[in-house]
């Protein structure tokens, strides 16, 4: 038995999945503070109640969370020194002195996570080859570590220059810290992102620190509660790319779970999309306060290691602290159903970066909010239902958002309630397509080809436009599309990623010394998956280069051959590179010498399979009732609506209707077939 | 409030919808130039802008992080080519038309303006144009160093790159035979191109999903869109005319540069008279009129109306006026190598003027220009051309202290240490903030930085270099105080130029200390808690 669990701002979610029925159950409880634990265990409870869950006989339980998000948005972490090369103190807080917004005057830059009374340097110096200049002192320790104890700070982060090219003097430093003070948490950023260009390893490294005890005791916490409930099985850690890690991989490199829940949601999308025979899928993920996509191509999600977190100001590249680890390439499209509508300077119709979020929320919600948003606009279509939202737990005033839609937007523009309605709808959708086709064209792939998938509570209802915008050919609800990132952690495999800097022209590596490192990789990754409790012969080696022409600053990530490579193996890495190369920026280049720059070794163990029981039945009614919607081509009408609970398998008919469950509501306009698999899963087919 | 009807043909939504499409278009295409250029000052920097213009040249979309001079100067560039070169009828599918004329493009030989037409069912619908900072163009090493035109290298006139898809031989190899490093030269400019195609190809995606067959509709609503705006906010402010005198280093030795302006607000138009400010210099730090104007015109947008995207509609209440030959309206054979130097200030000028009418919109003084540092050489037998920024604390706001070391006007980016250190014989030796440089008042200027290298190599470097403000301080505004000065030092100690060419010879170590930012409103105001808040950082002593 296995149970998937991810801390949510609003809700934790769990998924428990029974092999020996082929069954999954859910519960969703919220999320409490300033202790998560509890929401974790009030969950647990729920299924105990309602399945009979025996915690006993749990095999593996999957954990992913925002904690780690949330501190640094919320500068919650501890307080951390950042020790570097005497001279370069500042340069984690000078960053790359570029604006993120060239007309705005009084634009603010990301302070620093350490502050400056918290920097400190030490005599020391490697160059760009990875020679000592200035040997480290013990003197200069020494002092080092009485600055540190007199600051009393819980952790430290170590980033020299160059250490990317020798890591002795980092590890030196680091031991002698953690000799001096064993409970202290030392970060070293060539263990961290050994890649070359400072601040943005510095930015990692000191991010690393700053999360690291609180994080360190927060799983040190859930596994003793754990066991005190008499779990025995495998307590193992959701990472941004989609992979499995340890307790321990995660306490050392907590930044790994900067994206957790939602590279949870894609390894879902992989799944559906295998179970429902779509290799090429966007997942569109809308919450209350923002909605993501990420792209699964050729049964594979995307991993890319340009990443921002903490942005001074939402959806501005470069507003941010760049963490240069494995993520999800995953964007943010858009604020989600508490984005708020206004009229701009141009009297132009504009929808979000701003969200209301849950507090004070839509102007339906009734909780103090009285600009209108997207959930209003919704709500005001018939798209939403006023006394079943949450499964009825929560109640919409309708008036309020006609209140707040009118005052604000129709009466200025001089159109009816509904118009503008209407525009909001269609303008937060048309933003969210927009930006979900700039991702799928960066990558050189056409948005047609993509099926979509959609989940969050407000995933469901703005699908279909969105997925119509982009010429999607169909679109998949899925089963549990409420608690589909706990369910991806169930689907993750275990994974060591280590990483190797070395720059060099491809064309005369020395490969005994490639494939020595390689190998010495390979082994090290292996071990910790063994150790971990993989079986040897399951676990499968992926090595990836990152490779430029010589002369250009940024790379291209391209598989290499496994096994040893030797001077016959250029060709078939220059071939993919020059694939690659074209594929993205369509003319590749002559009479340049390509480069590997950065070599990286995955280990992944066995990919987990969850056969879940298909759906014969075919006997009970599918209930249905009608209400006024307005759907853009036909105005107006009265909708069919269903219960998702009644809907069963073969149900098949032509949209537009409503789907209703608890955590949602599937909008269906016209155009297209619906029907639903013997998974369960709503799949609509656009004509 | 205005109405939708207002905006004919495209309601509010659609019109919305398109045009922040237009802008990931060409940011997408930006990004495309960063990632496949050879160039530090491409690929680190971000030295170069792309913008999408219609068939009359004029900008409708641009790229977001870029550099603002760039940005206003292509449709110019284009307009230009339309008039006197390249005529409507003349452009075919497949035409790269390039030239780095100062007058035409962007003031200096370096930058090579790229622009591709862009075709859609046959019908030339429209232009896309890119300007980037190429690391050589011949002559002597970039910079201030140029005692005329003909010193600074190649000048290209508009000329087709490549005619119907086939490429000029005879010009790239004139290129690649006149600079000092050719494979980054052409490699940037195949980069431009590159960023065209994407840009076209993207373009026609648009184009196609909407039903549209051509721009001009759409133009003319995102370019009236945005001179609306413009219009409405310059007319909310006083009208009257506001002087401002202002004192730049000239070459760091002798007499100084006097900037005047006049500015008038006029209803819904702004005009910027320079009467009265220094004619040209003997250094390469002369701009021309369209540069001067883009970064005239570039304050005045982010004073009056940041919100609104950029397009030329923002530029028509806009005028302004330079004396012939003089600093800023400079005619040939004056070298206008540095003219960024020049154009960099032009932003003091226009907020001190500002200042005066609307106070609570513009920043104090910047610890600009930003200072430029060539380097060039031999290592293990090739040529190098490296170059990196430095840029000074930024200006105090009302209600915010300047930040520290930020680009401005300009935006370019420093160079990464190890980055600089892997590509040349350098060591870098420090990087910092210099505490007390900031200028005071209500709200402080941002901090200033030191940057020191030393030449760790066997063999002497070329250096051009670049400063400013050394004998001068970044103005404050509205009672703040001035931030101080920047200085060079080489160790061991000999003259060096403040801008200008010279060696660092083997063991020779410069330390270069960048001004801060002034200061805004009076210092007496200052609240306590940011005063000890400043101290407990060492930003003041």
């Amino acid at each position: 038995m296995q149970l998937g669990i991810d801390i949510g701002g609003t809700f934790t979610d769990l998924v428990l999945y029974r092999p020996d029925g082929r069954i999954l159950q859910f519960a969703k409880t919220l999320t409490t503070y300033p202790d998560p634990t509890i929401g974790i265990f009030n969950g647990i409870e729920e299924l105990k109640q309602q399945f009979d869950l025996d915690i006993t006989k749990l095999d593996k339980i999957v954990h992913g969370t925002t904690l780690v998000t949330n501190a640094i948005i919320e500068r919650k972490g501890c307080k951390t020194a950042f020790v570097t090369t005497k001279g370069f103190e500042d340069v984690l807080e000078i960053g790359r002195e570029l604006r993120y917004d060239i007309y705005d005057l009084f634009l603010t830059m990301p302070k620093p996570l350490v502050p400056r009374n918290l920097r400190f340097g030490i005599e020391e110096r490697i160059n760009s080859k990875g020679e000592i200049l200035t040997p480290l002192s013990k003197e200069h320790l020494q002092k080092l570590s009485r600055t540190l104890a007199k600051e009393q700070v819980e952790s430290v982060s170590i980033c020299l220059l160059n250490s990317y090219a020798n890591t002795s003097h980092e590890k030196k430093l680091g031991q002698y810290l953690q000799k001096e003070f064993p409970n202290l948490y030392v970060t070293l950023s060539s263990e961290i992102m050994p890649e070359i260009r400072e601040y943005e390893r510095s930015s990692a490294t000191a991010m690393n620190a700053y999360v690291q005890p609180l994080t360190d005791q927060y799983l040190h916490k859930l596994r003793k509660n754990l066991i005190k409930d008499g779990f025995t099985g495998k307590l193992l850690i959701m990472n941004s790319s989609g992979r499995l890690t340890t307790i321990d991989g995660a306490r050392k490199s907590p930044i790994q779970l900067l994206e957790s829940g939602p590279a949870g949601g894609s390894m879902s999308g992989v799944y559906f999309g295998a179970q429902t025979g779509n290799k090429n899928l966007l997942c569109f993920d809308m919450g209350g306060t923002t909605a993501k996509a990420s792209l699964i191509h050729k049964g594979k999600p995307e991993i890319t290691n340009q990443f921002e977190a903490g942005r001074v100001k939402r959806f501005k590249k470069g507003s941010g602290l760049p963490v240069r680890i494995p993520v999800i390439d995953m964007i943010e499209i858009g604020a989600g159903g508490g984005s708020i509508a206004r009229i701009d300077t141009l009297g132009l119709l504009t929808v979000g970066p701003d969200s209301a979020a849950s507090n004070p929320g839509p102007a339906c919600y009734n909780l103090g909010g009285t600009l209108p948003t997207v959930t209003d606009a919704d709500l005001i279509l018939g798209y939403l239902n006023e006394d079943y939202f949450l499964g009825g737990t929560m109640k919409l005033n309708k008036e309020a958002a006609r209140h707040a839609i009118k005052t604000k937007i129709a009466d200025p523009l001089g159109i009816s309630v509904e118009e503008a309605a209407f525009g909001i709808h269609k303008i937060v959708n048309e933003n969210m397509a927009n930006a979900a086709r700039v991702h799928i064209l960066e990558k050189g792939l056409d948005p047609r080809q993509f099926g979509m998938i959609a989940f969050g509570g407000a995933g469901p209802v703005h699908a279909f436009e969105v997925a119509r915008l982009l010429n999607a050919p169909r679109l998949i609800i899925p089963v549990g599309a409420g608690v589909t990132s706990a369910l991806g952690f169930l689907l993750a495999p275990m994974a060591q990623e280590l990483i190797h800097s070395h720059v060099h022209n491809l064309e005369s590596l020395d490969w005994n010394h490639v494939n020595a490192f390689l190998s010495e990789m390979e082994e090290k990754a292996t071990r910790f998956l063994v150790d971990s409790g993989e079986l040897k012969k399951d676990i499968h080696i992926k090595r990836i280069g990152d490779m430029r022409y010589e002369g250009q600053g940024h790379e291209i990530t391209i598989e290499l051959p496994n096994g040893r490579l030797d001077e016959s193996s250029v060709e078939t890495i220059q071939k993919r590179f020059i694939k690659e190369y074209e594929f993205r920026y369509t003319k590749s280049l002559q009479h340049i010498p390509m480069q590997m720059v950065t070599w990286k070794v995955q280990a992944i163990g066995i990919q987990p399979e969850l056969e879940v029981r298909k759906e014969t039945s075919t006997t009970t009614t599918n209930h249905k009732s009608k209400r006024r919607v307005n759907f853009e081509s036909i105005g107006f009408i009265d909708c069919p609506v269903y219960k998702r609970a009644h809907l069963t398998h073969e149900f098949h008919q032509p949209g537009p209707m409503i789907i209703e469950e608890k955590e949602s509501t599937t909008i269906i306009g016209v155009n297209c077939d619906v029907h639903i698999d013997n998974n369960l899963n709503i799949i609509i087919e656009f004509q | 409030m205005q109405s939708i009807t207002e905006i004919e043909t495209f309601d509010s939504i659609s019109l919305s919808i398109l045009w922040s499409r237009l802008i990931s278009i060409v940011d997408e295409a930006g990004t495309t130039l960063q990632r496949t250029s050879f160039s530090t000052v491409t690929r680190e920097s971000n030295d170069f802008a792309v913008v999408l213009m219609d068939i009359q040249g004029r900008s409708i979309a641009q790229s977001s992080i870029s550099v603002p001079s760039f940005l206003g100067v292509l449709p110019m560039l284009t307009k230009a080519l339309l008039e006197d070169h390249f005529p409507l009828d003349s452009w075919h599918e497949g035409d790269v038309v390039m030239t780095n004329d100062p007058w035409l493009c962007a003031g200096h030989k370096p930058d090579i303006g790229i622009v591709s037409p862009i075709f859609y069912q046959s019908q030339l619908i429209g232009f896309i144009g890119t300007i980037a900072h190429s690391p050589d163009m011949g002559g002597v090493l970039w910079g201030a160093g140029s005692r005329d035109l003909y010193e600074e290298g190649l000048l290209v006139p508009p000329t087709k790159l490549y005619a119907e898809g086939v490429p000029n031989d005879t010009l790239f190899n004139i290129l690649e035979h006149n600079v000092r490093a050719p494979l980054q030269t052409i490699g940037d400019i195949k980069a431009q191109i590159a960023a065209n195609d994407q840009g076209i190809r993207s373009l026609h995606r648009l184009m196609d999903e909407n039903d549209l067959t051509d721009l001009v509709q759409l133009s003319d609503a995102v370019v009236r869109s945005s001179e609306k705006a413009m219009r409405k906010a310059i007319k909310e402010a006083p009208d009257g005319t506001y002087n401002y005198t202002y004192e730049t280093d000239g070459d760091g030795n002798g007499a100084g540069c006097t900037f005047q302006i006049a500015v008038t607000i006029k209803g819904d138009t702004i005009h910027a008279n320079y009467e009265g400010t220094s004619g040209a210099h003997e250094l390469s730090i002369n701009a021309v009129k369209n540069y001067t104007y883009a970064y005239t015109a570039y304050p005045i947008k982010c004073a009056f109306s940041p919100d609104v995207p950029n397009n030329d509609g923002a530029f028509y209440p806009i005028t302004v006026e330079a004396p012939e030959g003089s600093l800023l309206n400079a005619k040939k054979p004056s070298p206008l190598g540095a003219r960024n130097i020049t154009g960099n200030m032009l932003h003091s000028v226009v907020f001190g003027a500002l200042s005066q009418a609307i106070p609570d919109k513009v920043q104090a003084d910047c610890g600009s220009a930003c200072w430029c540092i060539v380097l060039n050489g031999q290592t293990n037998g090739k040529e190098f051309v490296e170059y990196f920024f430095l840029n000074g604390g930024y200006g105090a706001r009302p209600g915010m202290d300047g930040e520290h070391t930020l680009s401005f006007p300009t935006n370019v980016a420093n160079v990464p240490i190890e980055v600089l250190e892997n590509d040349i014989k350098i060591l870098v030796t420090e990087k910092s903030l210099v505490n007390d440089s900031g200028g005071h008042g209500e709200w402080r200027g941002g901090l200033g930085q030191r940057f020191s290298f030393k030449n760790v190599g066997d063999q002497s470097i070329n250096i051009s270099i670049l400063t400013e403000k050394i004998k001068t301080q970044a103005k404050g505004i509205c009672g703040g105080e001035d931030g101080a000065s920047g200085s060079i030092e080489i160790i061991p100690d000999r003259p060096f130029p403040k801008k200008g060419l010279d060696k660092i010879h083997p063991g020779e170590e410069i330390i270069l200390t960048l001004p801060g930012g002034a200061g805004y409103g009076s210092a007496s105001q200052r609240k306590q808690s940011l005063i000890s808040y400043d101290k407990s950082l060492s930003y003041i002593s």
